[in-house]
């Protein structure tokens, strides 16, 4: 026996989490909401913060650096930078959510179902597994945005597809783990419901994992959303959307890099916001001792 | 006339961009080196006769060659393996003289029966789709072992630049029947991949995707400024990167001599680089916008695109400079009739439809569309160029409220629908592939060959004057047979934009190097300098 | 600890796999608007030639007939030839698979050198600027399209300073290294931000557990404690993880090989979509999936060798 087994063999009680005290301010959370919440409000009311309108040209400002009347600067058409990456706000941070969250509850939801059975449903949810994810991504989609058309509908159907499959493996990995620990063990012998051991104890300790996952899977949303700009797949024109912004000022890096770099901003700024959210709740859903 | 006057403008043209040296005789040619050249896309099936599309067309010529070949202006034939020919009085019938002591690459001889048999291959109506060219051939007959014999079936006033066009491209009988295969497009397969052909170079190895290498052919039967055989270079290789930004980066970086297909948007700056020649070559290209004119779509609604006024509303209400402006950025120039202004028996000066969106207005409110109406555009997915010019259209047309989509697809997509008829509205782009007008011609408006591009769009006179003209010898008639169609054609069933040259970036050491109009690159009079 | 019987029964399970594949992409492909002439042709043919085309490639037959023809094929080791390039499916993936390979290996490698140390340092320093700043610049790399960072890194280190050739494949193996280290690093950069991310996540979540401080308590050094208790612990995590990444990177390097014009599998699997070559599609989707499923197999082997619970 090693140590590590000589330790992991060790009785280990189960310590439910406090409720009843009003935690510390976890300031890495309150960082990433104060970023959401103002990203949430420039979704709501893109039209009062954006000095133009997204969609308007300007044949006298094409591809004019930042100025005072145009801050980020104008891209091929004439149009404000600016007010198109106020206005992606809002077509971004649905990506970002109806994009992440089915997979985030379906796969959840499986993953604990499996992780807590085991066995046959372990083995049933391999094969699931391998075959969604080993099943080619690129197919998929533009099979999807081929028969269904493009546009943002049909990228969430695509990512919904595919997604659910981490969650629920990072899920059941983490639940197998738990549920071999004493305090699941315990709570069988004092004859709790299997729901209620999976739901009130399991999984808000397996669950961590996942949320950290998600906050990342949100800014990746993002991301895949500007890949597919790229190949003209993702959010149609003239819809303001950051990686089809991105993706638009990809021949002009040298000579107009303000198209490219405002929106880019954006995307780093949103990340950053689902990132320390993920890291926060993290530490407030991690067990405190 | 008008053709003299259009062959200066070319020259202008060529002067303006740096190439006008091409046509003075190179006084030291350097000789030797390999040329490296950046392409957007690999070729396919680099077959004379069974290709379909420009990756092949574009560079068959330097592996294979035609009895005549096109001039440099793109509008015209000289001399290639035959050195001479001549159209009977009754114009029911040619006759080639071929080149003495001409090889192919493989160093056996070319014969007649070579000729003969690739002629037979080309215009094979099973074969491939570009045997409408040969259609007016009856037979083809050796008379003695340098003289050919075309029997026409009718007079074809296009059968001499049709000569010089890609599927007359000769090869080697023998050679091509050896190939493992049990059919003729086995054989085909299995030959592409190893080419034998009496072009400029011979293809040396080609992994799909990545790389294609030509080699110098050595019995090639040109001679170059300096009085010995053409090529310069001992070699083309072709490198296959569909990334505008990174084709850019590798000639920057020395690593590529030149690169095609460079975006507009990148010209001035390129122009601006000392160490590279960003050259702007006449073509035959125009970009239009296409209409579906059926009285009901797929869908069974009405089509409001089937009144010929609505499509002269949207056009009046199109602004073509602001169009060239975004997309070319200012190297574009508006189209003056449906065929580019390089292609022969072209008329018209400014554009079809000046831009006037009163007039759209007020013809919009005679159609009864005052209060607008909605349809779509098929757009390439992920091509700049045609997201530029759907998003500009979106924005003039709404101005007269009408509301466009735009719905980004797939190129099989695109075509599978276009082809259906299902479609309200696609962006499109030309190039002609012969030094005559009858290709665009038949495409653009002959209803029998593929209804005028798919519109459903139908003129009985515009039909019937271009079965005149595909007979017509007398250059004046046929001139005034092609000034008629171009004028019916202003109620055609498209949206005329703009005309533009390929940009292709080079380093400044690369010599004579040409892309023709019609497109083909052509690297046999190519030198490396320092 | 799993034995040769596992393994045997893991290999087995990737039939129904493959076969749920094989259904699937068949089916998928004939449900894109087009088919391979479509594409190929372009606007000028007419529906004659198309007819005689479809002849020539079997499309003409019944749905079911040319399933099981292709069903017939594929046991016998035979994928069928390519529409559009000519040549047997087979000769295109052992062309284009191995650059896939490479760029998909080294990526993960990077991923993991960058990622591991550094979410250790970020977690054990947790809160102070360390952390932050190597926290920040992963966001960054993590919000960054791919074709973003490809292009810059392509004009700072190719271009300017001539450190790399602008994408390409290269010749032999070391030259192929050199080539796909800007690519690798392009596409690795995200990757090794997510597992970053959660390996520090579990890190946390390891430090706090009882046993490291039973084993602290036990007068362990904390060297040993970190590498016997903390990183084999947050490793099941970031290993977990990797299986289904490394098997969407595997797919997903598309961009990154557009890019850097490296000729491989996601290249040729776009240009086959887009080209409705249906034997490449079909042929290449099963390759990808058998890659895939042994990656997944790998990664589920150095789990349970990290962590016994989970191992069966």
């Amino acid at each position: 026996m090693t140590a590590a087994e000589d330790v992991l063999s060790r009785p280990r009680q189960h310590r439910p989490r406090r409720r009843m005290r009003p935690p510390p301010i976890n300031w890495t959370f309150a960082a990433g909401a104060a970023i959401l919440l103002a990203a949430i409000l420039l979704a709501i009311a893109p039209g009062a913060f954006a000095p133009y309108e997204p969609t308007k040209f300007d044949y006298k400002a094409i591809l004019k650096g930042p100025s005072a009347a145009h801050l980020f600067g104008s891209d091929n058409f004439g149009r404000d930078i600016l007010s198109r990456t106020i206005w992606a706000f809002r077509v971004d941070l649905q990506i970002a959510l109806f994009g992440t969250l089915f997979p985030v509850l379906f796969g959840t939801l499986v993953g604990a179902a499996v992780g807590y059975a085991g066995g046959w449903a372990q083995v049933v949810f391999g094969r699931v597994v391998d075959a969604v994810v080993t099943f080619p991504f690129l197919v998929l989609i533009i099979a999807i945005v081929a028969v269904l058309g493009p546009g943002l509908i049909n990228l969430y159907i695509a990512v919904s597809t595919v997604g659910w499959v981490f969650y629920a493996r990072i899920v059941a990995a983490e639940v197998a783990v738990q549920r071999r620990l004493d305090y699941a063990a315990a709570g069988r012998v004092m004859g709790y419901s299997t729901a209620r051991i999976l739901l009130r104890h399991i999984l808000p300790n397996a669950i961590t994992a996942a949320i950290v996952y998600w906050m990342t899977d949100m800014a990746l949303c993002i991301l895949l959303g500007s890949s597919l700009g790229y190949l003209g797949l993702g959010a149609q024109p003239p819809t303001a959307e950051w990686g089809v912004l991105i993706a638009d000022g990809k021949n002009y890096m040298r000579t107009a890099w303000w198209i490219s770099i405002f929106p880019g901003l954006a995307i780093v700024i949103t990340g950053l916001g689902f990132s320390l959210l993920g890291d926060g709740l993290a530490d407030m859903l991690r067990p405190r001792r | 006339m008008t053709t003299a006057i259009k062959s200066a403008a070319i020259l202008t043209l060529l002067a303006g961009t740096g190439l006008a040296g091409l046509a003075a005789p190179a006084q030291a040619v350097t000789r030797g080196g390999t040329m490296t050249y950046g392409r957007y896309a690999d070729s396919l099936f680099p077959d004379p006769v069974l290709n379909d599309a420009n990756v092949d067309i574009w560079i068959l010529s330097n592996i294979y060659d035609t009895l005549l070949l096109p001039t440099d202006d793109g509008k015209g034939v000289q001399p290639g393996l035959a050195t001479a020919w001549t159209v009977a009085p009754d114009g029911k019938s040619v006759t080639l003289t071929l080149r003495e002591g001409t090889m192919f690459s493989d160093g056996s001889p070319i014969t007649a029966e070579d000729v003969k048999w690739s002629l037979d291959r080309a215009r094979d109506p099973k074969n491939g789709i570009w045997n409408f060219i040969d259609e007016s051939i009856g037979a083809v007959d050796i008379k003695d072992p340098k003289t050919i014999v075309l029997t026409l079936k009718h007079p074809d006033p296009a059968i001499i630049a049709g000569l010089s066009v890609f599927n007359n491209q000769i090869m080697p009988k023998t050679q091509f029947e050896a190939m493992p295969g049990a059919t003729m497009v086995e054989k085909a397969k299995a030959f592409a991949e190893h080419p034998v052909g009496s072009g400029p170079f011979v293809l040396q190895s080609w992994s799909r995707g990545q790389e294609m290498k030509l080699v110098r052919n050595p019995h090639y039967w040109r001679q170059g400024a300096d009085g010995k055989p053409l090529p310069y270079l001992d070699g083309v290789t072709f490198e296959v990167l569909p990334d505008d930004a990174t084709r850019i980066l590798k000639v920057q970086s020395g690593e590529l001599d030149g690169a095609e297909f460079i975006p507009f948007s990148r010209v001035e700056e390129l122009k601006g680089d000392p160490k590279l020649n960003m050259a702007l070559f006449p073509s035959t290209k125009v970009t239009y916008g296409n209409f579906n004119v059926r009285p009901k779509l797929n869908s069974g609604a009405d089509n409001p695109l089937s009144n010929a006024k609505v499509r002269e509303a949207l056009n009046d209400a199109a602004d073509k400079d602001a169009i060239i402006a975004i997309v070319t950025h200012g190297v574009g120039t508006p189209m003056s009739s449906y065929m580019s202004s390089a292609t022969p028996l072209h008329t018209g000066t400014g554009p079809v439809f000046p831009t006037d969106p009163d007039k759209a207005k007020a013809l919009l409110k005679e159609a009864g569309f005052d209060k607008g109406f909605k349809f779509s555009c098929l757009v390439l997915a992920g091509n700049v160029d045609e997201i530029g010019i759907a998003t500009a259209l979106q924005q003039m047309w709404a101005a007269v409220g009408v509301t466009l989509d735009i719905e980004q697809v797939d190129n099989a997509t695109r075509t599978d629908r276009f082809r259906k008829g299902d479609f309200s509205m696609r962006l499109g782009d030309w190039t002609d592939d012969i030094a005559d007008p009858n290709e665009i011609t038949s495409y653009f408006g002959y209803t029998p060959v593929i209804e005028a591009q798919h519109s459903g769009w139908k003129s009985d006179e515009f039909n019937s004057l271009y079965e005149a003209s595909q007979q017509e010898l007398d250059t004046t008639k046929r001139a005034g047979q092609y000034a008629r169609m171009q004028e019916i054609y202003r109620n055609g069933p498209t949206v005329p934009l703009y005309e533009s040259p390929y940009p292709v970036v080079l380093k400044t050491g690369v010599k004579g190097f040409l892309q023709i109009p019609l497109g083909n690159n052509i690297f046999s009079g190519t030198s490396l300098e320092k | 600890m799993p034995d040769a019987g596992y393994v045997l029964r893991r290999l087995l399970q990737m039939v129904p796999t493959l076969t749920f594949i094989l259904v699937v992409t068949f089916v998928l492909v004939r449900l894109l608007p087009g088919d391979p002439l479509s594409a190929i042709a372009g606007d000028r043919v007419t529906d004659a030639q198309v007819a005689q085309a479809r002849a020539a490639y079997g499309l003409d037959q019944p749905v079911l007939v040319q399933f099981g023809l292709y069903v017939k094929r594929v046991i016998t080791g035979d994928l069928g030839r390519s529409l559009i390039a000519q040549v047997p499916v087979w000769t295109l993936v052992g062309q284009r698979l191995p650059p896939t390979l490479l760029l998909t290996g080294m990526a993960t490698g990077i991923a993991v050198a960058l990622a591991v140390p550094l979410a250790f340092i970020s977690a054990l320093r947790r809160g102070r600027a360390s952390d932050l700043v190597i926290r920040g610049a992963f966001q960054i790399g993590l919000s960054m399209p791919v074709f973003y960072i490809g292009l810059v890194l392509l004009t700072v280190f190719s271009a300017q300073l001539r450190w790399f050739p602008v994408g390409g494949y290269g010749d032999g193996w070391g030259d192929r290294v050199y080539h796909l280290f800007l690519p690798a690093l392009t596409l690795g950069v995200s990757l090794a931000a997510v597992l970053m991310r959660n390996l520090r996540s579990a890190i946390i979540d390891v430090l706090g557990a009882e046993y490291v401080d039973f084993a602290r308590a036990k007068g362990l050094a904390p060297r040993i404690v970190l590498t016997r208790h903390v990183l084999r612990n947050a490793l099941i995590s970031t290993v977990a993880l990797l299986g289904p990444t490394v098997g969407t990177l595997l797919g997903g390097a598309v961009i990154t090989e557009a890019v850097f014009a490296i000729p491989g599998v996601g290249r040729l699997m776009i240009d086959s979509i887009y080209g409705r070559d249906y034997p490449v599609i079909q042929g290449l989707s099963l390759t990808l999936a058998l890659v895939v499923s042994l990656v997944f197999l790998l990664t589920d082997l150095l789990q349970a060798a990290l962590d016994p619970r989970t191992a069966g």
